[in-house]
């Protein structure tokens, strides 16, 4: 028995070592520029100063809940009709829907501006049958298409795999005790599928929340997330990593505290999110 | 209803394309520009052939993608089988809560910890360039090891525990008897989380942008581009990733499919 | 089958896991070439005997001994024993070929042996033809017969037989009972097998070892342990038993019941207690008023070859097998031949076995036991 728990140390020692250093320390180091100021006096001054980008917090939790909302009420129909194709056409749509992900996400967001820019693709078909062009870019609801669009298959893909793993007698036992189709979907198939739903949540909205990049090429610079600020401070130099540190800080904190909520929705503690 | 539902699917699938359609079809322009198209050219392939930054940055991302994947795979896969064979309880959990925290946290958090640690560290050293290609592999193998690890462990538990002990028992060491029955059993997940780092690592902006001083990726490249007016050139080195991508994936389901098939 | 060469034996082997004791001071030698099972209750310590004869688990106490030399701590690779296990264990990435060949390869023993070895044996198990057939393509019984295949390829002096046939039907059951035996004999292996199911290890064993509570209760031929069960705990486990409370008048005379009966037991102490054992098979349904005991039938059920009828004699119930056809309300007696009863000491497990009252509970427990361990 000894023998095999020294075996076991063995192959795990080397990823705990690993995953001190490079998760926990990281971490730790953060919280502590978080919380002294340049000179590594401590302070909670960088705290208190959070204020200053409330604006910025707000914007970034609205925009990102209007986006995952968005996104859950595009993908679970989408997740939901594929469940009911042929199994060839699903594992084809499968891999459609996985594709763009595996392209640049910059590119993916850069490509709007060509379609929503005052003179992109619309606002040229716009003018080309006499209508006034739209004031597409540079708008919230342009940044919150860029984060629908670059994460929708985020969500598409938990909850698709979570429904199409549900039992078919399942279905068949709701439809001969008399259930119509809508309520096989309200009875049987949308609390079955909730844990997709979830982890489809959390994967949408951390990254919508801590985005820098779809704010600032869609948004143009009026729309300041606090993904961006945080980037800002950073890039600025050394004098500013207190400040952004306690940023960071704070965003790790909502998004745990957004993650735990979501974990009261789903009683399954191992495994986590998986693709 | 039927044709209703297929609508809605196209509709979908035309979202998440339009934009690559946009892309590939403005890297055939002849002009540069991002907005009219004016007419058909491999220009900018070409151009890019030349382009020496770009190809830098090409190479440098393949070479912590392959370094990064094949490192994460082998740490993550012995780590797996360490954790799958953990009696006790609350280690296990500990350690399962931990290896989550890179996938549940936010990149831009990530990237950042791991700079400032970067930083702290080029500091003690006195180095006065901190950041470079070991701490973008480092950034790189970090967050892709929870992937592999994730990816092996279900493979393991479903695995019966006595097929070890039947090799035992006929003879084999325990080392081999890893080698031999463990190992061919897992090497699905094996595979899938080093698919998964692979392609995670060559993708990553964020954690890269924080992590790699002047070794950019190409990622780092085509954000420096999309920073000024963007040129053609961008849309066709992202063709050329999609294109690849694409027929990486073809094959690789092809290949799925075909074992599935003999497996039926 | 009489050699009195030993092959395995364990000598005060004590096992505890989180500080319960799975395995109690157990001493056991086992016979070259003989056909031995462990029987017992799951959680009785069967299977954890095996696998410390197989080297996957280290006593914690004691000695254990292959052909008289000491092999304590010897990894399992290293032993010449091989194991069938519960489930098979079936490499499931490798065809029937070479899943028999693999202890073979591991030996590295040239290919042109390896073929031989693996025709011979899949010859043996009656799977010619299957070589290349993949694992999950096999029906239970087919995997069995290459789980056969590949322990023995090795030529193992023991081979270990960790509850193989739980997973088969009844019909197949039966078949593989006959098979294993067939094996067991045309190759002169040792057999150390183990099982729940007693009719299982009455059919197939030359010595039955009756284990509980990680204590051997009983070690004999098949015939012994049936009809000269040690204690309550053997006589309840091995078939259907009356056991009743006695006391032994004198050599060859026992009352119990409130009668006096003569048997064939004697050396007991005057007027020991003792428990009384009568197999329900052995009991004569008469009138009335020609009972030895009498009763009232309060449950019959109808098995087929026979009747078993539940009987009220003086508020404990006895099992009856009968062919004769009885109702319940009847008046009935009972008679018993001296060489029907059978006595034993007291032990731990008076008075817990043996009476039929609670007979569906009994029933529940059974099936209990039958739950894989």
């Amino acid at each position: 028995m000894n023998k095999k728990s020294f075996g076991n140390r063995i192959l795990t020692s080397p990823y705990i070592v690993w995953s001190a250093i490079f998760i926990i320390v990281p971490l730790i180091i953060m919280v502590y520029y978080a919380l002294t100021d340049a000179n590594g006096v401590f302070t909670l001054s960088n705290i208190a100063g959070i204020g200053k980008y409330k604006k910025a917090f707000g914007l970034s939790i609205l925009y990102a809940v209007i986006a995952t909302i968005i996104t859950l009420l595009l993908a679970y129909p989408m997740a939901y009709f594929m469940t009911k194709m042929k199994i060839s056409s699903q594992r084809m749509i499968m891999m459609i829907v996985m594709l763009p992900m595996w392209m640049n996400f910059l590119i993916r967001t850069y490509s709007w501006i060509t379609i929503l820019a005052n003179t992109g693709i619309i606002n040229t078909f716009l003018k080309s049958i006499g209508l006034a062009p739209l004031k597409l870019i540079n708008t919230p609801g342009a940044v919150i298409l860029g984060m629908v669009y670059d994460f929708i298959p985020y969500m598409i893909l938990p909850i698709y795999s979570v429904m199409s793993k549900i039992d078919n007698s399942l279905l068949e036992a709701s439809s001969d005790l008399g259930s119509n189709s809508f309520s096989k979907l309200r009875r049987v198939i949308l609390p079955l599928s909730m844990p997709g739903v979830i982890s489809g949540i959390t994967m949408v909205f951390v990254p919508c929340v801590s985005t820098f990049y779809i704010s600032q090429k869609l948004g143009g610079n009026k729309t300041l997330l606090i993904g961006d600020a945080i980037e800002y401070l950073f890039n600025i130099g050394p004098d500013f990593y207190n400040v952004a540190s306690a940023l960071s800080l704070v965003l790790m904190l909502l998004i745990l505290l957004s993650l735990a909520i979501m974990n009261r929705f789903s009683d399954d503690d191992e495994g986590g999110v998986i693709i | 209803m039927k044709a209703l539902q297929r609508l809605y699917v196209a509709l979908i699938l035309i979202f998440l394309y339009a934009p690559v359609a946009v892309m590939v079809m403005f890297s055939f322009n002849s002009a540069e520009s991002v907005w009219i198209f004016e007419g058909f050219s491999l220009d900018w392939y070409k151009s890019l052939i030349f382009d020496e930054a770009m190809l830098t940055a090409l190479e440098h991302t393949l070479i912590i993608a392959v370094l990064s994947a094949l490192i994460s795979t082998v740490l993550g896969t012995a780590a797996a089988v360490g954790i799958n064979a953990l009696q006790n309880k609350l280690a296990k959990k500990a350690i399962m809560t931990v290896t989550n925290i890179p996938m549940m946290n936010a990149d831009i958090v990530t990237g950042i910890s791991l700079m400032l640690l970067f930083v702290f560290i080029g500091k003690f050293l006195g180095l006065n360039e901190s950041l470079g290609f070991i701490t973008v592999l480092i950034a790189h193998i970090t967050f892709n090891l929870p992937y592999v690890i994730l990816s092996v462990l279900p493979k393991l538990k479903q695995t019966d525990s006595h097929l070890p002990e039947a090799a035992l028992d006929l003879g084999c060491t325990p080392f081999k008897a890893f080698f031999k029955v463990v190992l061919p059993s897992i090497s699905t997940g094996i595979a899938t989380g080093m698919i998964m780092a692979f392609t995670l690592s060559l993708d990553d902006f964020v954690i890269s942008y924080f992590t790699c001083g002047h070794y950019q990726t190409l990622p780092i490249v085509i954000y420096n581009m999309t920073k000024k007016t963007v040129t053609p050139d961008t849309y066709a080195l992202s063709t050329i990733i999609f294109v690849s991508v694409f027929v990486l994936l073809v094959l690789y389901n092809a290949l799925q499919s075909k074992t599935d098939k003999r497996r039926a | 089958m009489e050699t009195t060469k030993n092959i395995v034996e364990l000598e005060n082997i004590s096992v505890s896991f989180d500080g319960e004791k799975i395995l109690d001071a157990l001493n056991l030698e086992i016979k070259d070439k003989e056909f031995i099972t462990l029987l017992g209750p799951s959680g009785c310590g069967k299977t954890t005997t095996l696998r410390i004869i197989a080297g996957f688990l280290e006593q914690d106490e004691g000695d254990i001994l292959f052909e008289g030399e000491k092999i304590n701590g010897v990894p399992a690779y290293k032993r010449q024993v091989n194991t069938i296990f519960q489930r098979y264990a079936l490499f499931p990435h490798l065809n029937v070929y070479e899943n028999v060949a693999f202890g073979l390869r591991v030996k590295k023993l040239p290919e042109k042996e390896v073929r031989a070895k693996v025709e011979e044996m899949l010859a043996l198990v009656n799977l010619t033809g299957f070589e290349k057939r993949k694992i999950d393509t096999l029906s239970g019984g087919q995997q069995q017969r290459v789980a056969i295949a590949r322990a023995i390829a090795n030529h193992p002096k023991v081979l270990l037989l960790d509850e193989p046939l739980a997973a088969l039907d009844l019909k197949l059951r039966k078949d593989m009972q006959k098979e294993l035996k067939r094996i067991q004999t045309q190759l002169g292996i040792t057999f150390i097998f183990v099982t729940h199911d007693q009719e299982e290890a009455l059919t197939m064993s030359d010595r039955v070892v009756v284990m509980d509570s990680g204590k051997i209760q009983q070690i004999g031929t098949p015939q012994d342990i049936y009809n000269e069960p040690k204690n309550a705990f053997v006589a309840d486990f091995i078939g259907e038993s009356n056991i009743v409370d006695g006391i032994m008048k004198k050599d060859f005379l026992v009352e119990f019941s409130g009668q006096s009966f003569q048997c064939l037991d004697k050396g007991f102490n005057q007027n020991e207690a003792v428990d009384v054992v009568v197999r329900p098979e052995d009991v004569d349904i008469v009138p009335f008023d020609k009972g030895m005991l009498t009763g009232v039938v309060t449950s019959v059920s109808f098995l087929g070859v026979h009747y078993e009828i539940i009987v009220d004699i003086g508020g404990f119930k006895w099992m009856i097998q009968t062919t004769d056809e009885n109702f319940v309300g009847d008046k009935v007696g009972l008679y018993i031949e001296p060489d029907a009863i059978h006595i034993m000491k007291k032990s731990e497990y008076s008075g817990l076995y043996g009476d039929y009252s609670s007979y569906s509970e009994e029933m529940d427990h059974l099936s209990d036991i039958v739950e894989e361990e």
